[in-house]
This record gives C-alpha cells, structure tokens and sequence, in this order.
C-alpha cells in the first residue's frame, strides 16, 4: 500500500504549499516544483515509487495538451494583425534565446530547447492576472490573448520536430515527421468520420463518456507509442534499421482539437480539466522530484551569470516583441511595452516542453535541465509581479522613455 | 457592437457610446458573466462579476420589456403595447386582514384593485373567489394602476 503513502505526500505537499502561494497572490506551479525538489531524489528522498509519481504526471501533461488542443480556435488565428503579433513575438524571443544559448557553450540542439523554453509564456498566470487586474475591455488584451493562442501552435510544432530531431540520426527526421503528420491526419479524420456515432454517446448520463474520452486519449497515446516500434520491427523484417519516436502528447493535441468539432463534448469539457488540473499539479511535483539538484553546479559564478543573463535577456526580449507589436496593432508604445509586462511570466509550456523532449532526469542534459528549472521558477515569480503591475510598469516605462528623448532634444 | 472571442476566457462584447464610454459584457467560459465600464479618460474600468441569473435581470431591466422591479411592486409593461403598464402588487396579509373575506374588505370597491392570487402555504389560489377568506402568513398578489395600488396599500394594508 505505499502507493497510498506516495499519493499522500505529493497531494498533501502540493495543497500546503499551493495554498501558501495562493495566499501570498504568487504564481503556483514554482510552489509545486519546489515541493517535488524538496521531497524528492535531491531533498529529503520520501517518494517509494518515484515512477508511479512520474507516470501520474504523465498523464497530466497529455491531459494539458488534449485541453490546449480542444481550447485551439484555427480560424481566429489567421487575422493579420494577430499574425504579425505572434511571429514578432516568436521571431525576437527564440532568437534571443537561441543566441545566448550558444554564447553560453551549448549545443546546437540544446541551444534550440532553450530558446523554445524561453520564448513561451504562461498562460495561465497570464490570463489570470489579465482577469484579476480588469484589463479584458482593453483592445491590448485581445492581442494578448490570441499571442497565447499563437504560442500553443508554435509549441505543438516545436514538440513535432524536437521529439523527431531527439529521437536519433539525422536522416530520421523525416521520417519521424512523417508518420508523426501521418498519425495526425489519421486521428482527425476518424474523428470527423465517426462523429455521428461518438456525438450521442458523450450525452449520455452515466458513466460511458468519460470512458470514452479517457478511452480516446490512450488509446490514441497508445498507438503513438507503439507505431514506431511496429514501424520498425517491419523495417527490420524488410532488412532497413528504422528508429523513430512520435509524441503522445501532440497526438493528444490534435485529438482534443478534433474532438472540438464534436458538440455534445463541450459538457464533458468540464470534468476533464478538472482531471487535468489534478494530474498537471502531480506532474510539476514529479518534474521537481526527479530533479538532481547539485549544488556545486548550480551555486557556481558561470551558472549564475549565465541564469541572470538569460533572465535579463528573455525580460528585455518580451518588452522589445511587445513594443513592436503595440506600436504595429494599437498605434501606442505603451500598450506594447504593457504587452511586454503581461507576457513576461514564463511556466507551465516551458517545464513541458522540457520534459516531453528530454524526457525527465536524463544524464545529457543536466546543465540545460538545472538552467531551465531555475529559470522558470524566478522568471514564473519575477513575471506574475510584472504582469500584476503590467498597467504601472507601462507608464513608468513610457514616462522614462519620453524623458530620455526630450532630453536629446 | 464588437464581438470577439478571447481563447480560454470567453466571449466579449463590446460598446462605445458617442461620449467615448465603453461598456463590454464577457461572458466568461466558467459560466459568469463579467461588466466592463469604462468612462472616457478614465484610469481604471469598474468591473463587477455577475452570475447568470444576476445578469439575466439587469439585462431585463436595460431592455425594459418585460418587467421592472420597485419593492415588492412588478410593472408589466408590453413591448408591442406601449402605453399599456399593469402594476403587480406583492405583500403579506396585515393583521387587521385576517379573518375577513375579500368581500367583507371590499378591496375592488373601495380601491379599483383586484386580487388576482393568494399565496398560502405553498398552495397558490389563481383569481380567489370573494368569499375567500384571510389567513395568516397569505401572499396577496393584486393589480392595479399605480395610483389604485397605493391606495390599496393606504386603506386595506394599514400601511402609510
């Protein structure tokens, strides 16, 4: 029954010490990783089954995706303004990003993880602070919004090509592209062909449409997992090696995306992001948990400056992509630069992505792993203070501005 | 009016008057319904967060319509018939009511205003013949013009 011990300490650890971050108006996810570390491999080693934890988490990122997925509007996205918002947000930050990682002796690959994690924002203390600070009347908000919305396709397309890339040799890639793009179509056409029989099914009052949608979602994450060993057990047969890797947590995107064609699944929509929010909280414990904190490593000077520049770097990166995109869509540096404060808080995208593309606790990896953990957790804390003082922040910042060019004058 | 979608939170409407206030209506995905008003020039919007039933009347009472709420007075009006406003009165039975029918009273006589329900205990009586006789705890629902209404209140009720 130790399992019942592991459930008890990560579901008790996470509540107190969300609570605490609740009460203290912070930004939960750090509180949650935090409890993981302290707990976990490099605190005080409680856990008796850290894969059970971690398979639990699992699921909690494969809920996250299914739900951004559902939540993922196709149509809006092609406005031209939003269009622009979101490549010059995607276009400044990655490459900021990018650079510093190679400045800071990283490989090519782990330079490009980085600069996927440190150009995707959280959502979800983004729009929270949107909420809680009465912005939603403003036109900014909108651009904000859907450059979140933008930000989800962008990491769907980082998560397809780095798992492909991750998954081995350079030749494939394409492979892994392809029947990763295969299995989409796939998944979007089933859906679509079998929506007639799916639909009333989920109306049902009983137990059957959470089966079923839990049904969906592993069976599909399943046959993610298991093509590519039937894919290359076929190629061995026919004498070629073929390795390839698909990710279960893009296929979950795209099922939840089909499945938002489906109208009877909007009442059900509920009771999964309660699941979600369940297994996405144990995620964030386990991410912590696995995590091999070194003190050495961290505490030294090349790994603290490297984490204050990147920290500095990805705060100046997402007001310089917002000054653009206020000034293009609303005409007015402070909208943009109060753009830029809203979308500084980094989180949930960016412990996913990392952990979906390298997997978690692996050996490779640790420096890249150490700096990104870090990293989230201040720029998660530093980014909900800015997004909280989004409003002041843009007309300190104005004020300042203007001053420095009057005085050119 | 603007409609626009905002992904995750809901859906937003949106309005400016010539003065340059705005007002907006979100209905938020969470079921709630979230009112913008933004004065021109103004720092800050005034936000309240309203559950569905809530907005439901305050959109009731922008539009008119249907029913406008005074105390415990409900005036019908008809949106095809504009001058035609019928007052609803809502009250409890007053001590000096109990025991008499609505005859004994003469409340139609006396004050024009007929009362077209009685509440008692769970147990609604539609149109109550005038012998009906009052009880305690009885809900009186009558109409009348405004003017019938107060003096309803003013002679049979007791009440100032």
């Amino acid at each position: 029954m130790t399992f019942l011990v592991d459930l008890a300490i990560v579901t008790v650890s996470c509540l107190a010490l969300g609570l605490v971050s609740k009460y203290l108006r912070q930004a939960a996810i750090p509180a949650y990783i935090i409890a993981g570390i302290i707990l976990g491999k490099s605190g005080f080693d409680l856990i008796t089954s850290y894969d059970f934890v971690e398979w639990l988490g699992k699921i909690g990122v494969i809920l996250l995706m299914f739900y951004i997925g559902y939540e993922f509007n196709f149509k809006g996205i092609r406005e031209p303004g939003r269009l622009f918002a979101g490549c010059t947000d995607f276009g400044v930050n990655f490459i900021a990003g990018f650079s510093l990682g190679l400045v800071i002796g990283l490989s090519l690959i782990e330079a490009f993880i980085l600069a996927s994690a440190v150009y995707i924002s959280s959502s979800a203390i983004v729009i929270s602070s949107l909420i809680e600070n009465k912005r939603l009347i403003y036109p900014e908000a909108e651009t904000i919004v859907w450059l979140m919305v933008f930000e989800d396709i962008i990491l769907a397309i980082l998560l397809v090509v780095l798992t492909s890339i991750m998954s081995g040799s350079l030749a494939m890639i394409p492979v892994c592209l392809a029947t990763t793009l295969l299995l989409i179509v796939f998944i979007l056409t089933l859906i679509r062909r079998l929506s007639n029989f799916i639909s009333p099914l989920f109306e049902r009052d009983d137990e059957i449409p959470i089966l079923l949608i839990f049904a969906l979602i592993f069976g599909f994450s399943a046959i993610a997992y298991l093509l590519p060993a039937l894919l290359s057990a076929l190629a061995h047969f026919l004498g070629i090696s073929l390795h390839c890797h698909i990710s279960e947590v893009i296929v979950a995107f795209f099922l939840g995306s089909a499945l938002s064609g489906v109208k009877s699944f909007r009442k059900l929509f509920g009771a999964t992001i309660s699941f979600k929010n369940l297994f996405l909280t144990i995620f964030f414990f386990s991410f912590g948990m696995l995590f091999q904190f070194q003190f050495a490593t961290l505490s030294s000077a090349d790994f603290v400056l490297a984490l204050l520049a990147l920290i500095a770097l990805s705060i100046l990166g997402k007001f310089a992509s917002g000054a653009l995109i206020g000034k293009r869509l609303h005409g007015s540096l402070e909208t943009g630069l109060r753009v830029g404060a809203y979308t500084t808080p980094r989180g949930e995208f960016s412990i996913v992505l990392l952990a979906v593309v390298i997997g978690m606790g692996t050996g490779n990896y640790e420096l890249l792993i150490s700096l990104v953990v870090a990293y989230v957790i201040i720029l998660s804390i530093i980014g909900s203070g800015f997004a909280k003082h989004g409003d002041r922040i843009g007309k300190i910042m104005t004020g300042s501005i203007n001053k420095l060019t009057q005085q050119k004058r | 009016m603007r409609i626009s979608e905002l992904p995750e939170i809901g859906t937003k409407y949106e309005i400016e008057s010539p003065k340059g206030d705005k007002v907006a209506v979100i209905f938020l995905t969470t079921g709630e319904i979230e009112l913008y008003v933004l004065e021109a020039g103004a720092e800050q919007p005034s936000v309240t967060r309203l559950t569905s039933e809530e907005a439901r009347r305050v959109g009731s009472v922008l539009t008119g319509a249907m029913l406008t709420i005074e105390r415990e007075d409900v005036e019908v009006t008809f949106s095809d018939i504009s001058d035609l406003r019928i007052n609803i009165h809502i009250c409890p039975v007053t001590e000096g009511m109990v025991g008499k029918s609505i005859e004994d009273l003469g409340i139609r006589k006396r004050t024009g205003v007929t009362i077209i329900a009685l509440s008692r205990r769970e147990r609604t009586i539609i149109s109550p013949p005038p012998e009906t006789v009052f009880e305690e705890g009885d809900l009186i629902v009558a109409i009348g013009e405004r003017e019938q209404i107060k003096a309803c209140a003013r002679e049979i009720l007791g009440q100032v």
